[in-house]
């Protein structure tokens, strides 16, 4: 076996033996499963919500995961199963902030908003600020599908949306965002 | 510009359109070098989207973490059935079956494989023997192993340390649960298993070793 490939598994190999001990209530285990995944996390959270909930919410994270640890059963890699928890964490806080569905369908104002911006130097955006001004909608289905690599019947299901509004909501935030490619 | 083709040209990006369609689409880009380029855009906004940098918090989060966890262990199904070590045995077992892949699949049947079944006393003589067997196997192999490490790289050595940290810590403690209990059968299961853990990993990073050489 060649050695990267050993150190491959073996690092995911420490990483099921972490989420195991941490599964039995090992608080050290956990905190070096935190350490190896908040950047992740947290970058997912601050591209779906606003960065000022991204710290709370990372934080929500990561105490639900330890709840939820015995269910855990490894059939997937312990980062993907955290992965897909943080996508439901986020998801329903934008549910209990009561936004999910108004702005969902509104957005053509904010896209142009987004897009009318970069011409003025002055408040230039970068791609990842021009990303977190699009509107709620096409950020979301943005962010899980070219960004997380979610496919549009996964993100249809987690919105409760049809597939093709997550296409066009992709679609519309595409068009916004290439306008931001040089930032 | 919003020609009838603008709507799908991140479908087409996506390769998600119907043979038909993706035809059609492709005669117009011949002829079309708005849409030509709307689509050289929307190929680079999706390798940006999949270049961006994860970001960690500008603060450590962990000890507000650490202090919303603190008292709340997770409830495991397994654990009313056992006194407080069992379920760290039933851990670390866990972890040692996914240090190998052969050993897998058990990992998808955990609440079978934390059903006590009782066993003769006879069979338990054999695991005894087994086990002394397996102890010197292991002391061979770990001879060889810390002659040969030097071969590994410092990152892959400090990998099978930690696992083997894991591994000797579960023995140990199924051994003192066993002084407690010796007949208890899903002791003598589990120190047979994890020390067969170690003897796998053993074999497994030796052989590397030695190609190394």
């Amino acid at each position: 076996m060649p050695r990267q490939v050993l150190e491959v598994t073996l690092t995911a190999d420490s990483v099921a033996a972490d989420a195991a001990l941490a599964a039995s209530g090992d608080a050290t285990a956990f905190e070096r499963l935190y350490r190896a995944h908040v950047n992740r996390v947290h970058s997912l959270v601050r591209r779906m919500l606003d960065a000022d909930e991204a710290d709370d919410l990372t934080q929500d994270v990561f105490v639900r995961a330890w709840e939820k640890l015995s269910t855990f059963r490894g059939e997937s890699a312990f980062g993907t199963w955290l992965h897909r928890l943080a996508v439901n964490v986020v998801l329903a806080r934008r549910k209990t902030l009561g936004v999910e569905r108004g702005r969902f369908h509104a957005g053509e104002d904010s896209l142009e908003d987004v897009s009318g911006r970069r011409e003025t130097p002055e408040v230039a955006m970068d791609f990842e600020e021009a990303l977190s001004n699009l509107p709620d909608g096409a950020r979301q289905v943005f962010v899980l599908h070219d960004v997380e690599g979610y496919r549009h019947e996964e993100i249809a299901r987690m919105l409760g949306v049809v597939p093709g509004t997550s296409k066009s909501q992709l679609h519309h935030a595409r068009m916004a965002l290439r306008r931001y490619l040089d930032r | 510009m919003n020609d009838q083709w603008t709507d799908r040209l991140s479908e087409y990006v996506d390769g998600e359109l119907a043979n038909g369609e993706r035809h059609a689409l492709e005669t117009h880009l011949a002829t079309c070098a708005e849409c030509r380029a709307i689509v050289a855009d929307l190929r680079k906004v999706v390798a940006r989207a999949k270049a961006l940098e994860d970001r960690g918090p500008t603060r450590d989060l962990w000890p507000r973490v650490a202090q919303r966890i603190r008292g709340d262990r997770p409830v495991r199904h397994d654990r009313r059935r056992f006194s407080l070590t069992v379920p760290q045995l039933l851990a670390a077992s866990i972890a040692l079956i996914l240090l190998s892949g052969s050993g897998a699949w058990l990992a998808l049947k955990p609440r079978q494989s934390a059903v006590v079944t009782p066993r003769p006393d006879a069979e338990f003589a054999v695991l005894n023997v087994s086990t002394r067997r397996t102890d010197a196997a292991i002391a061979d192999l770990q001879e060889v192993f810390d002659r040969s490490k030097s071969r590994l790289d410092t990152s892959t050595v400090r990998v099978v340390q930690q696992a083997f940290t894991t591994i000797d810590r579960a023995i140990a403690e199924a051994r003192a649960a066993l002084v407690a209990d010796p007949g208890n059968a899903y002791l003598n299961l589990h120190l047979a298993d994890t020390m067969r853990r170690k003897l796998e990993l053993l074999r497994r990073v030796n052989a590397i070793a030695a190609a190394q050489s």
